[in-house]
């Protein structure tokens, strides 16, 4: 094996062997390879298919930004599989298993490559246009045509089984980056005290250093000063550094989202280890120092296994000690690919010939390229690869001044580098929306101006050298510094040996073929040829924005970073424009793919969100209970006994209850309290009713209504004393309403000496009901009489129960005689124990939210939110009563007099009974005249609440209903799929009407 | 380095929510028998009783559960001249204590706060993940949260992953 | 993320304890009885939709639990300035150009 590996040369640690597979096949590699490097190490380029013509594809890089070397990995077990995994950048393990995608029955034999020879009908804006008609064939045909062939890997069908983690992080100076700018700007502020906290997303710190043949730094080799670089920075207690760590996005006032890599790269991970971590870096000043991205050439067969950035082949060179073929034609219209083939040639691989479409280059390169006999075809271009699942030969040809092309015939190779130039990695400074300026002479965008406290420093500002960078880097860190106001000493790095150089940018290579039959791809993993950009623009797309979206181009998980400039140079080529005034797409995080999980963080299994239980529902818990969840609590909604369904629990808790009595856990109600001088004033402000004459342990009704006059919440408001008030609120609006009076008294109310405190959480509370519930209270009141005389419906006291301190409200939501007793919190649970003992003798259920609704809807009760949707006024819902006449304002008062709140049209609360008892309607059906069966029918309502009333014995249900009022004693139909139901209207109080049971 | 930070549940102390307008912090001050703190995040302490400022008209105090009576009892000597809201929040909260070398640390894995501005004996109200905390720092590697009692086991179950994550050294 | 400047804390705190309570400076009329139709409808639901510096409420909520205004610049996102309910709004130079001078150098 391992014939493509260079002795000498490379960071891979030799001494340690690691096998891994790639398509069931065993593979060797090194300690430090990536997946990409090992295979190349191993002879293998091709690594996959591309998305939409299925064209044998293999490494163009050999970074995170690689579009076609996308594999599946599986980190061992189910849910470990992750699809469109970049090779370029996965380390290998031992053990690690890797799968190529987008292919049918295998990589080498693609039953999807017909789609290549089809490629006219897959032309920019082909879902647009080819399969309009027939309109029935979208859904049936091409879709599940297309989705099945095109596409990326397989999604994961399993949980994700591995955990995230999360951090905040806080520091002086952030450095995205750890190239050369990026070390001297560490260097230098790290020296200088400050806290700094350097990351990178490569597994070792160095940058392009690690990639370049040696030069000599300060006197040093390349190596041993990065080594002694990084041993400094290690040794600052002031200076974090981070490796596998990429920068993903630049949100507000410096705070960048960093995605670390925890166990990616390793073959057995600690048990508990997270296997990444986002941190949100919260930094006082960021030096981007993210280097700059070497852009592909277009021409005819770019994508062929074998053709490569010049760059990344010397990163193979000398990173992982991989040569990439044995005979290379690099193709180029900048000097640094003269400085890839040198170090390639050097190493001992055949370069066929360095072509340059530049009509001049240095005397200096060429001469160099001379002394290794390299041949020099300059004003020349490549015009066609040859080769399917690897390059075999290129077709080169001469460009005369007016851009013709003669063939000069074929050269023989099994690699074809290419360098269209360097475009500055600004995708971070975009997310500032810091605007670009395009710089004409080098025909770059480069960073102007700024919206955060940020700089950047080397290959981002446009710069090409090792000493540019290190000076640069320098430069950036001592303004960060002097925007803090301190300032550092400045730090030479001398480079010797530098490389410098040029270069121009170019729409497609110049070309003879036509320029709409030529494969020149753009956008290798969306598979955009310049042919599609050209024709976007001939359809008239005419902004850049829509030419991206009209060919897909810059829209793949690589985000353009290698297809932007190359696609907007030929849109503004095709539009006639200069390229500025063409404009550059958005870049948007993530800066490269990162896992949901990621995102996710902590969140997920019992911490995905907040689950509030009260101290009761442990209780409920070993009893049995069925749980629903109601806001951010679980509640318990029934409690069957051995075979009992819903259905049979509910109508024996109803039963029970009614009967006898029933025991409930209301813990979740919002409670508020409401204390000050001026607490009566505030609540007549707040509340529909009046409270100035509440007297002290009594309590009332209070309706909330919004400032429009739509009903909020309700709920039971007691006077503990003069000043001092127990409001409560529904479960669901208890921070709502809290919120809302905070408003009010805090904006409009500063005047008034009251404040609020939310006890919803100080006390439990258990509500009793039915016509024994005294019986169970009383053995545990201490000297407190429960008669009706002394404690009449709607009073309350402070006592004790059971040795706990309450507070005892007499207060019904079901009609019966009813307690609601609350104790402090973490007491709730012992004395519902007591209780449920004392019921024993009483032949007492416990029930839950289910029962609770039936009950309450027997009476008529509303839930708000459930028989009200924010458009429902007191009138409406047959609160009238609830209104404070004589009070000149409250909240929503002035709005209940708006034309549109006193219409008689308006849907009203009404109940409604359907001619079979037994038909239980479905809450939210909707309602329409008696007899109506036009289509569409009038709706003229909708059902709110539904339930069978053990009770009655028979279905009941309420309604929002237009008209309603003047509806009562009609019937109305409710049409469902299998029958249409009729029903009559009713008032909304079924049970008792007179209210008899609940002054027992 | 091994990982010893530890997170433990309080038992029950006393809490009130004291409010009241700047007019009347003197003689509340005074009827507590020591200055109640006046900027937002500081405390002030008497025995073992102790004021932390939360707003600008809100205080958390607290002290033994069984000394609770006589904080109302003096407070409530005081309102007919001085006017304020003193309730009994004891029971809403349950108090964690996360101490050792990485509590920092181990709190800024869902706290958005920059804990190292936070000096000893200081407190504040914060978000610790999507819940409202108070946080205290008893000293330079001890932390209090207040939580709201229906959310602990989220903010526990949140602390007892992060530990895990801690201990696996990466 | 932001940080929001509370007046009552003083200090810079993130976005995440604070919540969005809508325009300011709408006060509630002294006597909504006496107010037409249209002129309690603007109060109830005519807002300005502002590209540029708009002021508005927020919440400390989950701080010091204080409402306070402030101007945001509705653009670029950022606070120009926060201050105590009850204040008139500030007049404020354009968002952007005294941070830039901080930027540059
Ligand atoms: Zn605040």
């Amino acid at each position: 094996m391992n014939n493509w590996r260079v002795d000498g040369k490379g960071r891979i640690n030799r001494d340690k062997r690691v096998r891994f597979t790639f398509d069931g096949v065993s593979f060797e590699g090194f300690e430090g390879d990536t997946v990409a490097s090992a295979l190349l190490a191993n002879g293998v380029h091709l690594m996959g298919r591309s998305f939409k013509y299925h064209r044998p594809r293999g490494p163009v890089t050999a970074g995170s930004e690689e579009p076609n070397a996308l594999i599946g990995t599986s980190r061992g077990g189910s849910g470990r599989f992750e699809p469109n995994t970049r090779a370029t950048v996965q380390e290998i393990y031992e053990g690690l298993t890797t799968v190529s995608q987008n292919k049918w029955p295998s990589l080498n034999f693609d039953v999807g490559a017909v789609n290549d020879k089809l490629h006219k009908l897959f032309a920019a804006g082909f879902y647009y246009k080819t399969f309009m008609w027939p309109k029935s064939f979208w859904d049936k045909v091409y879709e599940p045509v297309i989705r099945a062939s095109a596409g990326l890997g397989v999604s994961p069908a399993e949980p994700d089984a591995d955990t995230y983690a999360s951090r905040y992080l806080h520091t002086d100076l952030l450095i995205v980056g750890a190239g050369p700018s990026g070390l001297a700007a560490a260097l230098t502020a790290a020296r200088s005290g400050v806290d700094v906290v350097l990351v990178d997303e490569h597994r070792e710190l160095g940058g392009s250093l690690l990639s370049e043949a040696p030069t000599a730094i300060d006197g040093k080799s390349a190596e041993s000063w990065l080594a002694e670089t990084v041993a400094e920075l290690n040794a600052y207690p002031n200076l974090r550094v981070m490796t596998r760590a990429t920068a993903i996005g630049y949100y507000h006032e410096n705070m960048v989202g960093v995605a670390e890599k925890l166990t990616d790269h390793l073959a057995e991970p600690p048990a508990t280890a997270p296997r990444e971590r986002m941190w949100r870096i919260r930094a006082q000043e960021v030096i981007l120092a993210q280097g700059a991205l070497e852009r592909p050439l277009v021409f005819d067969g770019n994508d062929r296994p074998g053709v490569m950035m010049a760059s990344a082949a010397q990163t193979y060179l000398n990173r992982f000690g991989v040569k990439v073929g044995n005979a290379a034609v690099v193709v180029t219209s900048h000097d640094s690919a003269w400085y890839a083939a040198f170090d390639l040639a050097d190493a001992g691989v055949n370069i066929a010939a360095i072509v340059d479409v530049r009509a001049s280059v240095s005397e200096h390169l060429q001469a160099e390229a001379r002394k290794r006999d390299i041949s020099i075809k300059l004003e020349h271009t490549v015009t066609t690869v040859l080769g399917k699942k690897r390059v075999s030969r290129v077709k080169l040809g001469k460009v005369s001044e007016d851009g013709n092309v003669s063939g000069i015939g074929t050269v023989s190779c099994d690699t074809l580098l290419m360098c269209g130039g360097w475009t500055p990695s600004l995708h971070l400074f975009s997310h500032t929306k810091g605007s670009l300026h395009w710089d004409a002479e080098n025909e770059v965008f480069l960073p102007g101006e700024k919206t955060e406290r940020c700089h950047i420093a080397g290959g981002g500002r446009g710069l090409w050298s090792q000493q540019a960078a290190f000076d640069d880097g320098v430069h950036a860190a001592q303004q960060a510094l002097a925007s803090r106001g301190q300032s550092a000493p400045a730090l030479s790095i001398d480079v010797d040996g530098d490389r410098t150089g040029s270069g121009i940018i170019m729409e497609e290579l110049p070309s003879n073929d036509d320029k709409f039959a030529r494969r020149a791809f753009v956008d290798f993993q969306n598979d955009v040829t310049a042919k599609d950009i050209r024709l976007a623009v001939r359809e008239g797309m005419l902004s850049i924005e829509h030419v991206k979206r009209f060919t897909t181009n810059g829209m793949a998980t690589d985000q353009g970073k290698m297809s932007n400039m190359n696609g907007l140079k030929i849109a503004a080529d095709e539009l006639g424009r200069p390229a500025p005034k063409v404009g550059l797409t958005t870049f948007r995080p993530p800066y490269t793919p990162t896992s949901f999980g990621t995102f996710a963080g902590y969140h997920k299994d019992a911490l995905f969100e907040v689950t509030r239980k009260t101290n009761i529902d442990s209780w409920a818990e070993e009893n049995g209970a069925v749980f629903e969840p109601v806001s951010l609590w679980r509640r318990a909604r029934y409690f069957p006994k051995t075979g009992e369904g819903m259905h049979g629990a509910v109508a024996r808790e109803c039963r029970q209850t009614r009967a006898s009595v029933g025991m409930f856990d209301a813990s979740t109600l919002g409670k508020i309290e409401v204390v000050g001088p001026d607490a009566a004033e505030f609540l007549n402000r707040m509340y529909t009713n009046p409270w100035s004459k509440l007297a002290p342990g009594r309590c009332r009704y209070g309706l909330l209504l919004g400032e429009d006059g739509f009903i909020r919440d309700d709920g039971v408001i007691g006077r503990i004393s003069n000043d001092r008030f127990h409001v409560t609120t529904t479960t669901g609006g208890a921070a709502r309403v809290l919120t809302m009076m905070e408003h009010f008294l805090q904006t409009e109310w500063s005047d008034l000496d009251v404040w609020l405190t939310s006890t919803t959480e100080q006390w439990s509370t258990i509500a009793l009901n039915g016509p024994n519930a005294r019986k169970i209270l009383e053995p545990f009141m201490e000297g407190a009489d429960l008669s009706a005389e002394a404690f009449p419906h709607m009073a309350l006291r402070e006592c004790t129960v059971g040795g706990f301190e309450a507070r005892l409200f007499r207060v019904s939501f079901t009609g019966e005689l009813g307690f609601e007793v609350n104790v402090p919190s973490e007491h709730g649970r012992a004395l519902w124990e007591i209780l449920y003992e004392e019921g024993k003798k009483h032949d007492m259920c416990v029930y839950g939210t289910e029962t609770m609704h039936v009950l309450r809807a027997e009476k008529g009760y509303i839930i708000v939110g459930q028989d009200t949707d924010g458009t429902v006024t007191p009138v409406d819902a047959g609160l009238s009563w609830a209104i404070g006449k004589k009070k000149p304002d409250f909240v929503g008062k002035r709005s209940l007099k708006r034309p549109d709140m006193l219409l008689p049209t308006r849907k009203q609360l009404v109940g409604l009974l359907t001619e079979d008892p037994n038909v239980v309607l479905e809450e939210g059906a909707q309602i329409v005249e008696a007899g109506d069966t036009a289509i569409p029918a009038k709706m003229l309502g909708h059902v709110t609440s539904s339930y069978w009333s053990e009770t009655l014995g028979r279905s009941i249900a309420m309604a929002l209903l237009e008209g309603g009022f003047e509806r009562n004693g009609t019937s109305i139909d409710i049409p469902m799929p299998e029958k249409t139901h009729r029903a009559t209207v009713t008032g909304t109080v079924f049970y008792d009407p007179d209210g008899e049971r609940i002054n027992m | 380095m091994t990982f010893t930070t530890t997170v433990e549940t309080l038992p029950t102390m006393g809490r009130y929510n004291l409010r009241c307008k700047r007019e009347n912090t003197v003689a509340l001050s005074k009827s507590l028998g020591f200055d109640l703190p006046s900027s937002i995040g500081e405390a002030a302490r008497s025995g073992t009783q102790s004021a932390l400022k939360l707003g600008p008209d809100e205080w958390l105090l607290t002290c033994p559960m069984e000394e609770r009576a006589t904080i109302r009892q003096s407070l409530t000597d005081v309102y007919p001249e001085a006017v304020h809201s003193l309730t009994d929040i004891s029971s809403r909260e349950i108090s964690i204590r996360v101490s050792g070398d990485q509590a920092e640390e181990l709190l800024s894995t869902s706290c958005p706060r920059n804990l190292a501005k936070l000096s000893t004996g200081c407190g504040v109200r914060t978000i610790f993940d999507s819940v409202q905390v108070v946080l205290m720092r008893e000293g330079d590697r001890q932390f209090r949260l207040d939580v709201w009692r229906s959310f602990a086991p989220h903010v526990l179950g949140l602390l007892a992953v992060a530990c895990a994550e801690f201990e696996s050294g990466l | 993320m932001l940080l929001i400047d509370c007046p009552y804390c003083k200090e810079k705190l993130p976005e995440l304890e604070f919540e969005y309570a809508g325009q300011a400076h709408i006060a509630r009329p002294e006597h909504p009885a006496e107010q037409s139709d249209a002129e309690w409808r603007d109060y109830l639901f005519i807002r300005s939709n502002v590209r540029g510096d708009h002021a508005e409420q927020w919440r400390h909520t989950h701080g010091c639990g204080r409402y306070f205004n402030a101007v945001r610049n509705t653009v670029s996102d950022k606070f120009i300035a926060t201050y105590e309910i009850g204040q008139p709004r500030p007049t404020v130079t354009k968002e952007g150009e005294e941070r830039d001078e901080q930027l540059e150098s």
